[in-house]
């Protein structure tokens, strides 16, 4: 950290950035930003009109986007990566038709059965117990729909394992008891920390917290420091956990990842869109397992940028996409890795990727400290 | 006919023993837990409960001694019997899987943990030299010289199993008897009595191993706790010597019926389970010495002496 | 299958004129329920205890169900009054937890395992092969009463703190993420439980290779006695390794060594291997016995034998074989290497298919069949399709790249609650009520019996269906509080819940009424689809049954 004259300077660069920025200074601004003055930098320096309190760029959430739906939804969420879209797909279009016709089929020939051979309507059972063709037919068949899913599932598995490119943006997420703190190893190693909001009326509410306002995101799924994310720039996920095994997952990503205490857990996801999602830690974790969320805003990667210098971090220069990768994978220093590889300003240059290394091959070999 | 048995099978009364196990397990349980919490009493539940299914065992396995000789045991109930071994056996050796699988995920997956055999502690390394120290045993480590009482101790244990198989074809061919000589004599082992020469012998060997097996513990150049090499190995061959334990006193019982005159070379059930129990001990340490003790400390510096 | 081979003259000697016998003889109170060695007393004894069990298990879900009507906090805090420990809303929020690691392990453990393997298996599969008893009768009363302290000290840990470990018990939350005495005895419990059915399973593989009456071969055996058989393979292989791995969370715990805790070089994960490669085959364990009885009623309800019979034995011998190698489709997002998701999506999926062979061939054994809808038929034919349903999401949640959203959600209590509620259970209550009049010697209600049918089944669905939709929008497991916008199907899932448990007053009430006041049952009440060898004796069945064996006679099903 660059310390509070740092974050002065980078909240006023951040400022003069912000005609370059996306649309979302328009957002009308939510109940939320009063409060923004509450930092001391505001003292010292005019706040970012775009950062909320937690110096997240400021962006309500969007019922029925990144979490669940207004009221007796009942599909998935809609998704923002390009593999989350393709999974989606292959659910709704072939998965979900497939299993309600074969269990209608399925129900149709009960039906059949039961009204044609009641008692009533067949006196005399035949005796037939064999039937070589029949028997035959619901064998294969059952094969080949089987192979007919198996090849669009093996699909998707090789697409949500393609490494990160070297431009990605390295986000590193901790699993606590009870909650999620965050490092970007790529953009000076800062790190934050984010705790669910508590409404005024929770039991566990600390006098001097700062309550959940609806412009946070609903109730459970709010944190405090939202992580940030770019759109369009592929982000390289590393998971993992300083006591039990926590999951960090945003649905509208198609991404769940365990966070397992002496393992590093690595994929990788690219946002399309800009917006709040928000996500829940899904294994079991003690007690207040139901008590931290997940929320990531994904902003432009020029507000991404401005972000992180008000963060107190830096973007690494823009290097050449044909740099080889340095072989520092095979040392399971997965932060050397991250910053040998890390992102660039210039989100739109096509990288190759470094390594044939599958995603999360996972060696046994990463281990972090405890 | 009717109202009358007209099969083989073996109809048993009501019996208290199974009620009574069931408990002593239930204490031994509570016991344990209360012990391992400190509770008050808790080691006195504890072996309360050991009491209690030892008394079990004596009380059960003397009945079907008992019934045994009594000619319940007709061959379609003997054959009851070998099956119920053979699938206990099959169950003991998924017991070893268990513990298998977690040796060969610590040794083909190496963390990168260090050692220090001064102050018996370990840490993993977290910087850029984690993989050159994800080696296994873990950094640091010496291991016991497998060539040495590991393999003695393999030697003992297969020539255990020759032993006892001398022994159970002796029962067969009914060697059994002739003149009380030297030794053997005194301890009333007869000339041709290959069935307690094997047997005797059988059982020595088996507190050789054990007592080697002791030994090796109290010298093991590394602690029981904090390290994953330690717990796969003590647990692994840990396990195993508890089993050859048992095994031993299985074949002391069966040697004090030898001398009891229980055995025809007909109907000799007892011994046959222990002796498939007993290469059932053996054959899991062959396999411990080839993976544990030979393949999983290869190129780790060997603790001396 | 056995049927019109054996329907009855080839041991017409032995037949109830003779009951009171020898073979009726029974002991005293004391020594007949508490010392029993006789199969049929002990399956009793299994009923019993699964009965209750399913009634504690039951109404633990009943507190879970109230709990997430409502988003927030309701009842948690009140339980939290009444045990020891914190009154502090941490605890509060631990006991759900509790809660559910409770109601996982007394429904897998304690319910559906006695009542099928135990209770069921126990009382009809020495009868069907014709046996006059178990292999090892004593060793068959241990199995029962392993089960009582195991049990006790299941129920008795949550004064202890509470075990908030979810049924897996996954590592390091297990080990030192929970200190205290409760996780040890959740342990304990698994591991006397754990004897039990393994000297159980030696017990059933011993009886069904080595008791068949002369001339019952194994591919004359009832489809039940080839589950029981199969499942006994599968509980022998698999639970000593469950053994194992809770043996490592007892030492991790309690003796210093590092299995789990990554600080010493242990591996969490390691635990989920070892947990679930017990843990799917243990799914099927629950549910074979069921298509078991399935099939035998199916087959009676008809006045068909069964189709295609050796495809049917032997898809039961596949799914179990198959079901050792798919054990890592419950870790998909444990970081496990592309291919390895690959293989075992591909493995898993593999199971649809003989499990298709059983649903069609069922299908196909009504089918031409004069069939009558008594209670156990409509239980069945419920089971066919309910399984069906929650067989396809499991089809679903194979694919490893699918699962990622899933993982962990309400789609997969969804799922496990549609072949377990809705499969294991409805097979229980068709055993139930096809064997009662044999075990009991009295006739259900069957008006009573189609009430509780028909308003459980209504119940049922209510209250898992919607929990699909909570999966896919998201609703995570394990949690006693929940987004707000998820309240709607909640609040529904707890209305079937509360339909559902009004049927089982209806249950409970038929149950006893007949106990006392039902109809005496004939020798075979089914009529002449009823043709394996329980319908031969008489209702109850003589204490010792088959004094002389049956023969049956040559022949082939086929
Ligand atoms: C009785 C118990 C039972 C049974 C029978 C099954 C059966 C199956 N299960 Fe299920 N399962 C559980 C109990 C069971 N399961 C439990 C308890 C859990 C959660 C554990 C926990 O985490 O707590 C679980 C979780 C679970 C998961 C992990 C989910 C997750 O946690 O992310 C998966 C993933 O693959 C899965 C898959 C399957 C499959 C493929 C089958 C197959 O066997 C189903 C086969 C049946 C059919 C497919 C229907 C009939 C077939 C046809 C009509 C033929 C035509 C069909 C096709 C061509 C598709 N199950
Ligand atoms: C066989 C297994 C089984 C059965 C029958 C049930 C039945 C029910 N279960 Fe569940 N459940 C599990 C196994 C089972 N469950 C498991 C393994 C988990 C996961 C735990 C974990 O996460 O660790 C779980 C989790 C689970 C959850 C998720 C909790 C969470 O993740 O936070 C919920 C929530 O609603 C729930 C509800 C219910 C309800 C309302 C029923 C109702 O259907 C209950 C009504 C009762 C009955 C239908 C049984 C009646 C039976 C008898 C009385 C015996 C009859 C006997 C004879 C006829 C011989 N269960
Ligand atoms: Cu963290 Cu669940
Ligand atoms: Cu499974």
């Amino acid at each position: 950290m660059t310390g509070l004259k740092g974050i002065v300077l980078a909240a006023s660069l951040a400022i003069t950035g912000l005609g370059a920025g996306s649309g979302l200074a328009a957002t009308p601004a939510p109940a939320a930003s009063p409060a923004a003055a509450a930092p001391a930098a505001a003292a010292a320096a005019p706040i970012d009109p775009m950062l909320v309190r937690d110096g997240a760029p400021e962006l309500a959430p969007t019922v029925g986007i990144g979490q669940p739906g207004p009221h007796n939804e009942i599909t998935i969420q809609p998704q923002v990566t390009a593999n989350g879209r393709y999974a989606e797909w292959f659910h709704d279009w072939i998965l979900f038709p497939l299993i309600v016709a074969i269990s209608i089929f399925v129900l149709i020939l009960l039906a059949w059965v039961v009204i044609r051979y009641r008692k009533a309507a067949n006196p005399v059972p035949s005796k037939t117990s064999h039937h070589v063709g029949l028997e035959v037919a619901w064998t294969l068949v059952p094969v080949l729909i089987l192979v007919a899913i198996a090849l669009p599932s093996i699909g998707l598995l090789q697409a949500q394992f393609k490494p990160a490119p070297a431009n990605a943006v390295t986000l590193k997420a901790i699993g606590n008891q009870w909650y999620w703190s965050y490092q970007y190893p790529d953009n000076g190693g800062f790190e934050i920390t984010s705790n669910m909001l508590k409404d005024k009326n929770d039991p566990n509410f600390a006098k001097g917290d700062r309550a959940r306002v609806d412009a946070d995101g609903p109730r459970l799924l709010a944190t405090d420091n939202r992580v940030v994310l770019p759109v369009g720039v592929p982000i390289r996920l590393i998971t993992t956990s300083n006591d039990v095994i926590h999951s960090w997952a945003i649905p509208a990503f198609w991404i769940k990842l365990d966070a397992v205490p002496g393992r590093l857990n690595e994929t990788s996801f690219t946002i399309e869109k800009e917006g709040l999602y928000f996500g829940v830690c899904s294994e079991l974790c003690g007690a207040r397992h139901g008590y931290m969320p997940i929320t990531v805003q994904a902003v432009s990667p020029a507000v991404f940028a401005q972000w992180v210098k008000a963060k107190g971090g830096t973007m690494p220069a823009p290097k050449s996409a044909s740099q080889p990768a340095p072989a520092l994978v095979e040392t399971g220093d997965p932060q050397a890795v991250a910053n040998a590889m890390g992102p660039v300003d210039n989100a739109a240059e096509e990288a190759a990727p470094t390594t044939n290394q599958g995603a999360t091959a996972n060696p046994g070999a990463s281990i972090t400290g405890k | 006919m009717s109202g009358a048995k007209n099969h083989a099978y073996h109809i048993l009364p009501p019996d208290i023993a199974p009620i009574m196990g069931a408990l002593a397990g239930g204490v031994l349980a509570a016991g344990g837990i209360m012990w391992m919490h400190s509770a008050a009493y808790g080691g006195a539940v504890f072996f309360l409960g050991v009491a209690l299914v030892l008394a079990t065992m004596f009380l059960w396995w003397g009945k079907v001694l008992t019934e045994a000789k009594a000619g319940d045991h007709t061959p379609v109930v003997q054959l009851h019997l070998r099956y119920g071994m053979v699938l206990f056996i099959a169950s003991e050796v998924m017991f070893f899987v268990g513990w298998f699988w977690a040796f060969f995920d610590y040794s083909l997956f190496p963390r990168p943990l260090l050692y220090d055999a001064a102050t018996h502690t370990v840490s993993l390394v977290t910087d850029a030299g984690a993989a050159a120290a994800s080696t296994w045993p873990p950094k640091g480590m010496e291991v016991i010289d497998a060539f040495r009482f590991p393999l003695l101790n393999t030697l003992i244990l297969l020539l255990s199993g020759t032993t006892i198989t001398w022994s159970h074809h002796a029962l067969i061919h009914n060697q059994r008897g002739g003149a009380l000589k030297g030794l053997w004599g005194l301890i009333g082992v007869g000339e041709n009595d290959g069935v307690k020469k094997g047997l005797w012998l059988t059982i020595i060997l088996g507190l050789i191993f054990s007592s080697i097996q002791a030994y090796e513990y109290s010298e093991a150049p590394f602690p029981f706790k904090g390290i994953n090499y330690t717990s796969a190995f003590f647990m692994a061959t840990g396990f195993h010597g508890f089993h050859v334990m048992i095994g031993t006193i299985f074949l002391i019982v069966n040697l004090m019926r030898v001398y009891r005159g229980d055995f025809t070379p007909r109907q000799h059930f007892g011994f046959e389970a222990a002796a498939w129990y007993w290469h059932f001990v053996d054959v899991v340490w062959i396999f411990l010495f080839a993976t544990v003790y030979v393949w999983g400390g290869w190129g780790a510096p060997v603790h001396a002496g | 299958m056995t049927d019109t081979a054996l329907s009855g003259h080839a041991f017409e000697a032995h037949d109830h004129e003779h009951h009171h016998h020898d073979a009726d003889h029974k002991p005293g109170f004391f020594a007949r329920w508490f010392m029993s060695t006789n199969h049929k007393d002990i399956g009793t004894l299994y009923l019993i205890f699964a009965i209750f069990a399913g009634i504690i298990g039951g109404a633990i879900s009943g507190v879970m169900r109230a709990e997430l009507a409502h988003p927030g906090i309701q009842y948690l805090t009140v339980l939290a009054e009444y045990l020891p420990g914190d009154k502090n809303f941490d605890h509060a929020l631990h006991l759900w937890n509790v809660l559910i690691t409770a109601h996982g392990l007394i429904m897998v453990f304690f319910m559906v395992m006695p009542a099928m393997i135990g209770g069921f298996g126990n009382w009809f599969v020495p009868i069907m092969i014709g046996a006059p008893d178990m292999a090892f009768p004593r060793m068959n009363n241990i199995s029962f009463w392993l089960l009582i302290p195991s049990f006790t000290l299941l129920l008795l840990s949550p004064f202890f703190g509470g075990a908030g470990t979810g049924w897996t018990v996954y590592a390091p939350l297990s080990t030192y993420g929970e200190p205290g005495p409760s996780v040890d005895m959740a342990i304990l419990s698994l591991h006397l439980a754990g004897a039990s059915s393994i000297l159980g399973a030696i017990n059933f593989i011993t009886t069904i290779f080595n008791m068949r009456a002369p001339g019952m071969t194994l591919h004359k055996m009832p489809l039940f006695v080839w589950s029981v058989l199969v499942t006994a393979f599968l509980l022998l292989l698999s639970l000593p390794v469950l053994a194992a791995a809770i043996t490592m969370l007892l030492t991790d715990r309690n003796f210093g060594t590092t299995f789990f805790d990554p600080a010493g070089g242990g591996d969490p994960i390691l635990y989920q291997h070892l947990f679930w490669f017990f843990g799917h085959p243990e799914v099927y364990i629950m549910i074979l016995p069921g298509f078991g009885i399935v099939s035998q009623i199916l087959s009676t309800f008809s006045k068909k034998p069964i189709f295609g019979y050796l495809g049917m034995a032997y898809a039961m011998v596949a799914i179990g074989v198959v079901g050792f190698v798919v054990w890592a489709h419950h870790m998909f997002t444990t970081g496990l290497s592309v291919n390895t998701k690959m293989y075992f999506t591909a493995a898993t999926m593999v199971i649809a298919v003989p499990t298709g062979i059983k649903i069609f061939s069922w299908i196909a054994t009504m089918w031409g069949g004069s069939l009558s809808f008594k209670t156990p038929m409509v239980w069945a034919i419920g089971f066919i399709f309910m399984f069906t349903v929650g067989g396809v999401t499991g089809v679903v949640l194979a694919n490893g790249g699918i699962d990622d959203y899933m993982q962990d959600s309400y789609y997969v209590v969804a799922h496990f609650h549609y072949v377990l509620s809705l499969g294991a259970v409805f097979s229980l209550f068709a055993g139930f009520t096809y064997w009662f009049p044999k075990m009991s010697g009295r006739m259900l209600s069957e008006l009573l019996g189609q009430i509780h049918f028909w308003i459980f089944f209504a119940g049922v669905n209510m209250l898992f269906f919607p929990m699909h939709f909570l999966g896919l929008q998201n609703m995570q497991r394990r949690v006693p509080d929940y987004a707000d916008n998820l309240e709607y199907w909640n609040h529904f899932a707890t209305i079937g819940y509360m339909i559902m448990a009004g049927s089982m007053i209806v249950f409970f009430v038929n149950v006893i009424y007949s106990l006392f006041a039902g109809k005496k049952a004939g020798d075979n009440p089914w009529g002449e689809g009823a043709t394996t060898l329980e319908w031969t004796l008489s209702s109850p069945p003589p204490y010792h049954q088959f004094e002389t064996l049956p023969v049956i006679d040559g022949g082939d099903h086929h």
